[in-house]
């Protein structure tokens, strides 16, 4: 009697213990590696360390720094351009090409042609436009072959153009994101709506206008507040292309925080402004995660 | 009426492939810039066409040679392999165990890992760099494995949860009654059901770990350790050491490994777009 009473509560114990074994590994890796290191980056922007000797607690000194630092407000300024540009070339562009695409012949044949630029690393199309925008470069040769030689320009070297560039190097690959990411959208539209808005004699443009783009609101909301928090992360592609320079720049806030960090050894400034930089992208990424939850 | 709309629709998928090849236009000119050799290069428009392909192959070997890109494609191909795969098991796990197996504060639980996702990776730079240092494993192929498993994890719970809430308990009830082990039940049940989901999340995940720069720069630096963008990067530009078609060529290999995946598991990736927007 006693021995299945023990077996019984062995077999229970198990049963309790069990389903924590499972969640275990996933739970520690995420939390040495993602979440302390979160927590432990808001305590180093306090201090000043220079990674040997212990850190130094300085309070907000290494905040008001930054907003007093010429280096800092030109790589926000860069920051803010790249939000823009983000903002007004891969979500228009790719809103409009999903809506005259959707059903066309070849629909598929084009989409895996436009996606194919955001399969390849940063690193790789930085690489690319590197060369298409360097003196003797492609975009140089075009522009003399069509008679436009006053036009040509080194691209990356001068400020605000070195930017504007790099993001346009960036609508490359993302035009085509947003144009999937809308026409999956589409497919959520269902097709009697549109249907019935033909028999009532509804135009193409009144369906896009009145039906088909209030009803990709959510998609919207996604891909913009993707954008823009993809427009603050922006690294890969800086580094490779121009570095943050020539002269810091073109950097960015993610440059100058790995500049900050991994160049100059100032830990406690580097970490201020991946705090200041989290702060803005965490504020959009729940306007993200409420609509994406509440569609759930 | 219908014929105006067909030959209308027709040549508006026309013009739409005309547009589509002009817009990977600049991937064509990196394959004729990539079988240029390099006094052809010199000598000529940037725009011409190349002489032959066969100096494709030499620029190739060049590249692989140069800066380590031959060791760096075996590392990340170990990397993006190993690490989403095993991202996607341990992910499957607790998936399994949160919504399938008795567990107290679940959703907590899920809400704890799947804030991985949210933070930019900046805020995770100095400390990593730091406990790498600490912990001896940096620059070594383990440590950036297990960075690189662990990055995935969150957003490979997430949609294991979100697909194993499909999926009927009585289905796991009844194969409980049959006495079957919590682990075979996982194993022989609820993973063969979510073959599309998990080839999804490799696509994703393994293209997303060899495309990553940013943690090999700054947690490797030795050859046959630094993954393969790090390597492609010291190949290129004002610091670089390569000729401009070995250059091109050096990209063109560094992309054979997402072209590939994206590819071959091209109908899983509507589906996967799809999950990558959360809702649904």
């Amino acid at each position: 009697m006693l021995e299945v009473k023990i077996e019984m509560s062995v077999t229970r114990l198990k049963d309790v213990i069990i389903p924590y074994l499972y969640v275990l590994p996933a739970v520690l890796l995420v939390s040495v590696f993602l979440l302390y290191p979160v927590i432990f980056t808001v305590y180093i922007s306090f201090t000043e360390w220079d990674l040997i000797t212990p850190p130094k607690w300085v309070g907000f000194a290494q905040y008001i720094k930054l907003f007093t630092d010429p280096a800092f407000t030109q790589s926000f300024r860069n920051t803010l351009i790249w939000t823009a540009g983000m903002l007004f070339l891969p979500v228009p562009i790719g809103l409009f090409l999903a809506l005259i695409i959707n059903g066309v012949p070849g629909e598929g044949l084009v989409k895996v042609l436009f996606y194919l630029p955001r399969i390849l690393a940063a690193t790789a199309v930085g690489i690319i436009w590197q060369f298409i925008y360097s003196s003797d470069g492609i975009l140089n040769s075009i522009l003399t072959l069509i008679g436009a030689s006053k036009f040509t320009h080194t691209w990356l070297t001068q400020s605000p153009l070195n930017t504007i560039m790099m993001i346009l190097t960036t609508g490359w690959g993302s035009v085509g994101w947003a144009m999937v990411m809308f026409l999956v959208g589409l497919q959520t539209i269902p097709l009697e709506v549109i249907e019935a808005a033909k028999i009532e004699g509804a135009t193409e443009w009144q369906i896009n206008r009145y039906i088909k783009i209030p009803l990709l609101k959510p998609m919207a909301t996604i891909v913009i507040t993707m954008s823009i928090i993809g427009s603050f992360t922006v690294f890969d592609l800086i580094w490779v292309m121009t570095r943050g320079g020539p002269y810091r720049s073109s950097e960015t806030l993610a440059v100058t925080m790995y500049r900050g960090a991994f160049v100059l050894f100032q830990m406690g400034y580097g970490a201020a402004i991946a705090v200041v930089l989290s702060i803005i992208v965490l504020s959009f990424s729940i306007i993200y995660l409420r609509t994406s939850f509440r569609e759930e | 009426m219908k014929l105006i709309v067909q030959i209308k629709k027709r040549i508006m998928s026309i013009v739409f492939l005309i547009l589509a090849f002009l817009w990977i236009g600049p991937l064509l000119i990196v394959i004729m810039t990539a079988m240029k050799r390099t006094e052809e290069y010199i000598s000529k428009s940037p725009l011409s066409l190349p002489e032959s392909i066969i100096p494709l192959f030499a620029n190739m070997k060049a590249a692989w040679q140069l800066s380590g890109l031959g060791p760096s494609f075996e590392n990340s191909l170990f990397y993006a392999i190993l690490g989403a795969s095993i991202a996607i098991f341990l992910a499957s796990l607790a998936g399994y165990a949160l919504t399938k197996l008795k567990i107290k504060g679940s959703f907590t639980i899920f809400m704890f890992i799947y804030a991985g996702t949210i933070f930019p990776f900046q805020l995770y730079l100095i400390p990593l760099y730091k406990m790498y240092n600490i912990f001896n494993i940096y620059d070594t192929k383990i440590g950036m494995l297990i960075f690189y498993i662990t990055i995935c994890i969150p957003f490979c719970l997430f949609v294991m949860r979100n697909y194993f809430t499909t999926i009927p308990n009585e289905v796991i009830e009844a194969a409980r009654i049959d006495g079957a082990s919590t682990f075979r039940i996982y194993r022989s049940i609820l993973m063969p059901m979510c073959i599309s989901p998990v080839l999804t999340l490799f696509l994703f995940q393994s293209t997303w770990i060899w495309n990553d720069l940013l943690f090999g720069l700054m947690l490797s630096k030795s050859d046959n350790v630094r993954p393969v963008m790090p390597s492609l990067m010291l190949l290129s530009g004002t610091f670089g050491i390569g000729s401009e078609p070995q250059i091109m060529a050096g990209a063109l290999l560094a992309s054979l490994f997402p072209l590939l995946i994206f590819l071959s598991l091209q109908r899983y990736f509507m589906a996967g777009l799809k999950l990558t927007t959360a809702g649904e």
